[in-house]
Order: C-alpha cells, then structure tokens, then sequence
C-alpha cells in the first residue's frame, strides 16, 4: 500500500491485487466519488487510484488514516458477503418459498428425552 | 439491538457446546458499519443488531475471536454466525426474513385519491399546482372514481386505506361523499378492512362535512407548521390568518369526530430550521401527542421557491436531533409524546416486524403500498410521483384510470422501476449495516439526482436515514438508561 500525495490536489494510492481485490476497492472509493474525482487503474500485480480535489487536498494525513480503515472494512465485507452468498441465497428461498418447499428436517426425533432434563 | 458489555455472565450452556476452537464456525450474512473509534454495530440478515468493540467484524471474518470470548454466544444465538455450514434454526431466521418483508405479502394497501386541485391556501413549498377555490373543471370526475375503486378492489390486500387529498378535498366534498358511499356499499361484498383518510387544511370544515367524516369514521389529517408566525409564514391564505383559523378547525373537528381523529404534520422549510423547540412546544400546547420532523419533499412546485424549501440536509439532520433530544426531556418528565419518524425507525431495529411506512421500504413502496388516482384521471406510483407530474414531468405515470388493472400495476413502466426499488441491489446500499432499516426510493432519487438508481454518495436520503439511524444507535449506546425506557414505550404503544 503506497500513498504518494503528488501535488496538494492529487493524492495517488498504489494498492496490491495480492490484498486487494478490484471489488473491494470499486466499493470503498465509491464513496469518495462525491467530494473527489476518482481514477481508478487496474495493472497486472497493482490497482491505482488517482484521488482529486480541485480546491486542494485539506488534512491528507486525515484522509490517508480514513482510507485504510475503509480499505479494511471493505475488504472484510466482501469476505462476509462471498462467503455468505449461498446461506443468503437459501435464505431468501426458504423465506418467500411457498409450503414447506425447502423447510429442513428438525434435528432428532420427536421421541428424544429432552438433553436439559 | 444489545450491547454485549452487560451480558459476561452466561449460564446453561457448557463450553462444549460451542465447540473447541473459536475458528469452528461458519459466517451468516452480516453487515456493519462504525459507530465511534471504539465501537461498531452488527447487523444481521434479519435486521438484529449488535453494539461491539471497534474490529470486531474483522475478527469475525479473520476467525479471530478467542474460545472464550463471550461474544460467541451472543452471536451464534443472534444469527451472525452458525456452528453449522446451514444452523439448524435457519427456518425460524428464514421466517424472521418473510416477516420483516411482510408488507409485501398484500400489494398494494394505500389508494390517493386526488380529488381536486383547488385549493384556499397559497403554500409555497406545496408540491402540487393548486388552483383557485373556484375552478371545478380541476375536480375529479364520478366516473374517474368509479374506475379507481374498482381497481382498488382488485388488489389482493385484505386491509385497504383510502386517502382524499387535494388541492383541498373538502372544496370537492361531493366527490368524497360519493367515494366514500361507493365504496362502503361495495365493501359489503368484498369484506376488506377499510380505513379512510382525509388530508385538509382545517379551514373548510362544516357540520355536515364533519357529521359525514365521523359516521364514515374518517381520520382528519392536517397540517400545522408550528407557532403563529412560523405557520403563516409557511402557509399564507388570502384575506385571514391561516394559523387561527386551522386551530379553529382542529378544535371543531375533535370536538365533532374526537380527539383522536384528528392528527397534524409539519413541513420544515428554511424558516423551521431554526425553531425545532417552538414547534415541538406548539403541537404539545394544542393537545398533540406526536409530531413527525418532516423535511420537505424536493419535488414539483416546492421548487419553484428555493430560497424558502431547499436547504443543506445536514442542516435538516441538526434540526431534527436537537428536536429529539427535546422530546426526549418532554417525556422524562413524565409526558408521553412521540417523534413519529423516530418511533418507525425504532420499530425496525428493535422488533422483528415491518412498518407500513411507504418512504423506508425495499422493495420500495412505490406501487408495492401505494397508488395515486389523479384528479384528472391519471395513475401516478406514488404522491411524490404526481408532484413531479405537475411539472409535466410524467416519468412515473403508470397510465390511465381507464386502463387495465395489469397494465397499470404489471406494465412496462412498473417493471422498469422494478430495477431500482430494492435497495439489497443498489450501488452503495447492498453493504450497508443499515439496509434492513431504510428503504429505496427512485422517485427521490430521480427528482434529486436525475436517475432512479441515484448516487448514494451525495444523496440527501441517503444522508438523512444514516445520519439519524447512527445517531438512534448513538443515542441506545451512550444514553441507554436514559433513552431505553421512552423508545421502548413509543414502539410498544
């Protein structure tokens, strides 16, 4: 992760596509899209973002502490969502499905002593 | 919505139960978002919260959590995580999900009548073209209504609200009578649960329009915008003060119908945003129990009028909390007042069941809740919809009162919007930890930003529902033994 502030309005980020997948970062700097007018560069081993603000960066220090958090919480939802996509997905089903289309089998049998007794 | 710091002690269950290592479990659909720089909240599939120190979703994902750390328990039992690749109550979890989208389960429940464009007031955030009190060629037709009631009966929904609104309905009270004679004639075969609505300033009411609204059993809702100088500045009528003659009206009205029947809104225009205190104050000294913080809508003729409708959102979110933390210190001191928009938002996070409130729904409530039967004929998806309409904008008219049922509500144009009414697939919201509490809304998003889908960056919807869920869970956080107790009891009631 390398943060070059080249002039006071442009800020350039070089991320790892080890790291950081294209989704996680289409995700998180959408987010900057409204104050600043981002770039967005997909090479073989990295992905570089050109951030801009017209008027001049204020605070980058600020600005380059915010984008590793976000970094972070974007890549961790996209662990959350990719490996939840199918539990999702059968939830949705079973939720709309009509009758008892994709209800599970309770564990046990209706004859079980109770475990707490 | 729980904050895991008060539940260390956990009894019942052995440690064997929730297995040998903290990295033996399985991820349930989850989101999050940061609360403070030491806390963020959990949010599940089915809209449960949790309050947690800040990294904890990382740790989650990462299988990072230690054996013993007492957030286990509290999330397998809430559904963040599963022992199990499938938990074995994901039945109970999938019909958590079906309620808190049982709203859908009745299509559309809200039918507007618009009844007529006249009106006797010249608001000038009013979001539609009004016309003088004299003009009947702006009234609907009788065979308009007959049209939109039969349509209205075809919905599948079993509960079914009718809303008169205008211009001023009353003006055109013989069309409201002749509505509201139809439709309970009819009802006698259909047998739905009706509920009626009339929409008025409060300056026309009569003993025989007031007889007829209370043995129809219709509820009046008015407008006031708070005190004397603030309401006429808002709501300027020709001739006399529109302020005295509105608390005439609400006066008359609950002495006729009941207290009850009666409720008020308010718009926030530029001017509110400096009296949240002297409005809430206002609709407490006339007899109200709650009060909806409404910012104004961006549409049609409002504006016309920037320099008094349009301003920063962020302003409107201050206004809004300074607001609630007065009402907040109205009932610690033992007097029981709701903020409305509030308590639906507190309904979402703090139950398992939906709200029937049309602006905070995906799929949204546009067509799914709510259908517009325009004075002239023309069906609009929602009221917002028709604004736009009277700026000759007709991108959300859905055709004709003369059309067919299924290509009004299953036509092309509802299909198309259909692209953008869930919010669990828009840009910016599919991640969002507060998903299940807010809603879509292309009708906003199209007169604010041009496109249905919108841009959630710069949003002023977007900005608002965050802006006052994060503060409700700031607020639940930081001053739960304080908040708890009032916010339980408006969700109770």
């Amino acid at each position: 992760m390398e943060f070059v502030c080249v002039n006071p309005s442009l800020l350039k980020i070089s991320l790892s596509k080890e790291v950081y997948t294209i989704d996680v970062v289409y995700k998180c700097f959408y987010w900057y899209s409204g104050k600043y007018s981002v770039t967005i560069n997909e090479g073989l081993s990295t992905i570089e973002i050109d951030l801009e603000l017209g008027e001049g960066i204020q605070k980058v220090d600020g600005l380059i502490k915010r984008l590793k958090i976000d970094l972070i919480d974007f890549k961790t939802r996209d662990i959350v969502s990719k490996e939840t996509v199918n539990i999702r997905e059968l939830l949705v089903a079973k939720a709309f499905a009509h009758g008892d289309e994709f209800d599970e089998s309770p564990p046990g049998e209706i004859a079980d002593t109770p475990t707490n007794c | 919505m729980e904050n895991i710091r008060n539940k260390r002690n956990r009894k019942f269950r052995t440690r064997e139960y929730y297995g040998n290592s903290a990295s033996d479990y399985h991820l349930l659909p989850f989101r999050f978002i940061e609360l403070s720089e030491s806390k963020e909240i959990l949010v599940n599939e089915v809209g449960e919260s949790l309050i947690v120190p800040r990294g904890t979703a990382l740790k989650i994902a990462q299988r990072c959590i230690a054996e013993n750390d007492p957030i286990i328990p509290d999330l397998i039992s809430r559904f963040f995580i599963s022992r199990k690749p499938i938990p074995e109550l994901i039945d109970v979890l999938a019909t958590r999900y079906r309620t808190k989208k049982s709203f859908l389960d009745s299509f559309t429940s809200l039918h507007i009548f618009v009844l007529t464009l006249r009106c006797n007031h010249s608001c000038h955030y009013c979001q539609v073209s009004r016309v003088t009190e004299n003009r009947e060629d702006f009234d609907i037709s009788y065979n308009d209504i007959d049209l939109g009631i039969d349509h209205m009966f075809k919905s599948p929904s079993k509960k079914l609200t009718i809303e008169f609104q205008g211009g001023e309905p009353l003006l055109a009270f013989d069309k409201l009578e002749y509505a509201i004679e139809r439709i309970t004639r009819l009802n006698k075969d259909f047998k739905k649960e009706l509920s009626f609505v009339v929409c008025t300033n409060a300056t026309v009411f009569n003993t025989k329009n007031l007889q007829f609204l209370k043995e129809h059993n219709v509820l009046i809702s008015t407008s006031l915008d708070g005190p004397e100088f603030l309401h006429d500045a808002n709501r300027p009528k020709t001739g006399r003060n529109s302020y005295q003659l509105v608390l005439n009206g609400i006066n008359y009205a609950r002495k006729m119908v009941g207290h009850d029947q009666v409720s008020a809104l308010m718009t926030t225009t530029r001017l509110s945003l400096d009296y949240p205190i002297e409005i809430i104050d206002n609709y407490l000294e006339n007899g109200f129990n709650n009060i909806f913080l409404r910012p104004i809508s961006p549409y049609g003729f409002a504006l016309k009028n920037k320099t008094k409708n349009i301003y920063d959102d962020k302003k409107f979110l201050e206004f809004y909390k300074k607001g609630l933390d007065h009402i907040i210190k109205i009932n610690q001191r033992g007097r029981y007042f709701v903020e409305d928009y509030t308590a639906i938002l507190l309904k979402k996070i703090l139950t398992p069941f939906c709200t029937n409130y049309v602006d905070l729904q995906s799929p949204s409530g546009i067509i799914n809740n709510v259908v517009v039967f325009n004075y002239d004929g023309r069906v609009y998806a929602s009221d917002e919809s028709r604004m736009l309409a009277e700026r000759n904008d007709l991108t959300f008219l859905l055709g004709h009162v003369s059309d067919s049922y299924e290509s009004i509500f299953y036509g092309k144009k509802s299909k198309e919007l259909s692209k953008y009414w869930s919010n669990e697939s828009l840009a910016g919201c599919s991640d969002c930890a507060f998903q299940s509490y807010c809603g879509a809304d292309p009708v906003y998003h199209y007169a604010s930003q041009g496109d249905f889908e919108g841009f959630r960056p710069t949003s002023g919807f977007c900005l608002k529902n965050m802006g006052i869920i994060k503060h409700l869970f700031e607020l639940m956080d930081f001053r739960k033994e304080e908040v708890m107790p009032i916010f339980i009891s408006w969700i109770s009631n």
